[in-house]
């Protein structure tokens, strides 16, 4: 680089007691740069990026912001030389409108002002983050997730910093948004302003950055430009060796009888009842964006969304759950896209949590009995790669893909022919979602219909055997293997209807 | 990946797993009660004798056989029981009416009573207790399982008891005479002179302990306490844990009614707002020895024996301080003292222990 780096972090070393999280690792950036960070969860991404946002001063090394040495020694003082950093979780105040959370920190507005006047300031910086059409009066809580998302980063603008940091912005959004949070980063770079883009969906990455740096193991790469580096040797990179294929290969499926017959299933938030066969041994893939009614409908399956009607036929049964326990009873098994949230017991012992659905086949006439919970749990943690010797830990201490082998684990215990996975791989670094990939399919070979909800284009596109794509609590349309390409898919979640005129060629991969 | 690089295996001597296991906090916490602990019993003269141990244990017993009991509320993630005190209250009540009641009077009248008539007098005046107890605690877990804040619940709860209990016993001492039915619980000894109320102690934290460790009711107990959506998604709901374990916590509230009742043969509503403890009040001292128990008030942490060791320690203090001479409002002091700090130190702990990727 000719031109000096606007921000430049040398020889970083930072560790937490014994755990060595940055080891000489190095970071820059240049002006009007958008600069990719990716790396594996633990990788050290996130020290990284609290360290450049002032979170984190307990850092050895050196810290070149425009040329001067800075320790910053709190994140007020980086956002006042203008480093701004967007974290994952929303920092909004619901109940205000959109302009007041614009506000809210009160700088460049009067100590009196009414909603009005913060109405017409906040209006320029909306149409910045592509959110124009947008009423700033309105109240937060009523935009979509993705808004929201964006309405932070207009709050960042708003303190018109010069590095912005972007911390995963589109984990929790679906297509639309996430294209949306892209052009915004498009625009930004026009304007000059660097930004720091933190992803673990690599097509992102190459659509918008300039330049990659990858970390690994706390030890950071030289940037390499985007433009020279394709997605399978960004993961060698990131993974230290080749992935080889990530998504297991499919087998030819002999659809005869099905396992579970959904019938006229009609969910809160889907718009006319459904119903759809789901086979033994096959993957069906749930496609469609946030908020398209997918997870409502595994959720009805499984008995812990509402629902107005509808019934399932299981083993010559027909029945329609209306608690979890019930859909336990009968052998079907919920990976809820949340993990954190009902997916795991984070303050008990990983044993526990494997056990959990499952107490009654680990006990006698109500009473534990170690040696069988040992037996089961230590056969479900080795299937899962999940190193046995580490079941008395707390699940909270586990990073997030291991967190999420251990929440897909769990419902092994049960021996479930029909399992529902929402999400398998949200916040999952790429090579525990290769051993995701892996088990489901297994599964699959040995007889379970597991049932795939994803609104990860990708995974969407290269796990299932089949697909039912649906649109805003419509079911769309369903596609064979063959039909199955991230085109057509992309097409049937976002735009069936050519409602919105929105390209969509450009944007499969 | 924030993986701790504990040792994990075999071959750990006491120290390492102690360190292992708990944060350095813990252990400076622990330490320090315990040094307060043995400086003042080693000051005090009159600490360490026979008569006075059992005095401490036999104090702690009512209170802590109470505290177990709502460890199980608490530990399954449904806060307290806010009416602890006003379930005894309706309880006594119940059971001294009972026991006094001219129908229950099992022998020949005019004549001693035998043993039989005593014991068929107290077995009825038991049962009925305890049926009240049970529905009492069933109302309120019923209320909290489908979704009503445990505050609100077991306040509007505790007003009703007392208010039945008074109602029914026109707010008097209601009494009955001696011998009566309850002397072996309430001031007998049948193991030398170690009084049964310290051994229905001893074996009701025994079992308590026992139950969450090894059955499959307690291990659901801390499913639910840790997650309350995960047990719901893996087939454990709140529902029924709430009623159970407000069940529990009744009986055991209703027991220490008899028992009491047992000692004084009469009873009254207020028994149990003035006569206990340092502070006076049974369900604030009964939450005390909870939460200096180290148990989480969110649920899924601690055990039935952290608050049974906490119902001792915080009585030794208590006994401490009224041997050397210092008044109530001290003493209220102290075990202010000792939840603050344990709250403090337990939630700095946990806020560290889970770590996000």
């Amino acid at each position: 680089m000719a031109a000096q780096p606007l921000l430049r972090l040398t020889n970083i070393s930072r560790h937490y007691g014994a755990i060595q999280a940055l080891r000489g690792a190095s970071f820059e950036i240049g002006r009007g740069e958008v600069m990719g960070l990716v790396g594996e969860n633990g990788a050290g991404k996130s020290t990284m990026v609290k360290i450049i946002g002032g979170f984190d001063h307990g850092f050895t090394g050196e810290y070149f912001y425009d040329g001067e040495v800075r320790h910053f020694k709190s994140p007020t003082v980086a956002e006042q030389v203008g480093i701004s950093i967007a974290q994952q979780e929303l920092s909004l105040i619901p109940t205000l409108s959109v302009a007041e959370n614009i506000f809210l920190a009160g700088d460049g507005v009067p100590v009196f002002a009414s909603r009005g006047y913060l109405a017409k300031k906040a209006k320029p910086f909306l149409e910045e983050v592509g959110l124009g059409h947008v009423d700033p009066l309105r109240n937060t809580a009523r935009l979509s997730v993705g808004e929201q998302h964006l309405v932070e980063v207009a709050r960042l603008i708003a303190h018109n910093p010069q590095v912005l940091i972007l911390d995963e912005p589109t984990a929790a959004l679906g297509e639309t948004d996430s294209i949306r949070i892209l052009d915004m980063v498009n625009r930004l770079k026009e304007r000059g302003k660097s930004v720091i883009y933190v992803s673990h969906r690599m097509d992102e990455i190459f659509k918008i950055c300039d330049r990659i740096t990858v970390l690994r193991d706390g030890e950071s790469q030289a940037p390499r430009a985007a433009a020279d580096m394709d997605v399978n040797s960004l993961v060698e990179l990131m993974l230290g060796f080749e992935l080889g294929d990530m998504y297991p290969k499919r087998k030819p499926v002999t659809r005869s009888a099905p396992a579970l017959k959904v019938r006229k299933l009609w969910p809160d938030g889907i718009l006319e009842p459904i119903s759809f066969d789901v086979y033994p041994g096959e993957i069906l893939g749930l496609a469609g964006q946030l908020g398209s009614g997918t997870s409502e409908i595994l959720g009805a399956i499984a008995g812990s969304t509402r629902t107005r009607g509808g019934t399932l036929n299981y083993k010559g049964k027909d029945f329609l759950p209306s608690r979890p326990k019930e859909a336990i009873e009968h052998g079907i098994a919920y990976c809820s896209e949340d993990r954190k949230y009902d997916g795991l017991f984070l303050g008990r012992p990983i044993m526990e949590n494997l056990s959990a659905p499952a107490l009654e086949t680990i006990s006698n006439r109500g009473f534990l009995s170690g040696s069988k919970e040992r037996a089961s749990t230590t056969e479900n943690a080795v299937k899962f790669t999940v190193d046995p010797k580490r079941l008395p830990q707390e699940a909270g201490v586990l990073s997030g893909g291991n967190q999420q082998k251990v929440a897909l684990g769990k419902w092994l215990s049960i021996s479930p022919e029909v399992i529902l996975v929402n999400e398998p791989t949200r916040g999952v670094d790429v090579g525990a979602r290769a051993e995701i990939y892996q088990i489901l399919r297994g599964l699959a070979d040995q007889g379970a219909a597991i049932v795939v909800a994803s609104t990860d284009i990708q995974e969407i596109t290269n796990l299932p055997d089949r697909i039912i794509s649906f649109y805003r609590g419509v079911l769309v349309g369903e596609l064979a293997l063959e039909e199955m390409t991230s085109a057509n898919i992309l097409e049937q979640i976002t735009d069936p209807f050519h409602e919105a005129g929105i390209a969509v060629s450009g944007k499969a991969s | 990946m924030t993986d701790a690089t504990a040792p994990s295996g075999e071959a750990l001597n006491i120290i390492q797993r102690i360190t292992r296991d708990y944060s350095p906090l813990v252990i400076a916490m622990v330490s320090l009660f315990l040094i307060v602990f043995v400086a003042g019993a080693v000051l005090t003269d009159d600490f360490l004798t026979w008569f006075n141990v059992k005095t401490i244990i036999r104090d702690a017993a009512l209170v802590g056989i109470m505290a177990i009991g709502l460890t199980f509320v608490t530990l399954s993630g449904n806060f307290f029981l806010l009416s602890m005190k006003e379930i005894a209250a309706l309880s006594i009540i119940c059971f001294a009416t009972l026991m006094g009641a001219e129908w229950n009077q099992w022998g020949s009248p005019g004549a001693d009573p035998t043993t039989y008539s005593l014991a068929m007098t107290f077995l009825v005046a038991f049962a009925a207790t305890m049926v009240i107890a049970t529905i009492a605690g069933a109302l309120q877990g019923a209320l909290i399982g489908l979704g009503g804040n445990p505050i609100v619940v077991t306040l509007g709860a505790a007003g009703l008891f007392f208010g039945i209990g008074s109602w029914w016993s026109d707010n008097l001492v209601v009494s009955y005479r001696r011998p009566h039915g309850a002397e072996w619980l309430g001031t007998g000894s049948f193991i030398g002179d170690i009084p049964n109320i310290t051994v229905a102690f001893v074996i009701i934290a025994i079992v308590a302990e026992l139950t969450l460790r090894y059955t499959t009711f307690g291990r659901q107990v801390y499913l639910v306490g840790a997650n309350r959506a995960a047990g719901r998604a893996t087939g454990h709901e709140n529902f029924g844990m709430a009623i159970k374990c407000c069940i529990i916590a009744s009986l055991c509230a209703a027991f220490v009614a008899v028992a009491f009742s047992g000692q004084v043969s009469s009873a009254h509503v207020n028994y149990f707002s003035s006569e206990f403890g340092s502070s006076g009040d049974m369900t604030i001292m009964v939450i005390a020895i909870v939460m200096v128990g180290g148990n989480s008030i969110m649920g899924g942490y601690g055990s039935t024996l952290r608050t049974s060791l906490a119902a001792v320690f915080i009585s030794s203090i208590d006994n401490m301080m009224v041997l050397n001479g210092f008044n109530s409002g001290a003493r209220v002091l102290a075990v202010g003292l000792m939840i603050v700090f344990s709250i403090v130190v337990f939630a700095l702990v946990r806020r560290g222990s889970r770590s996000v990727e």
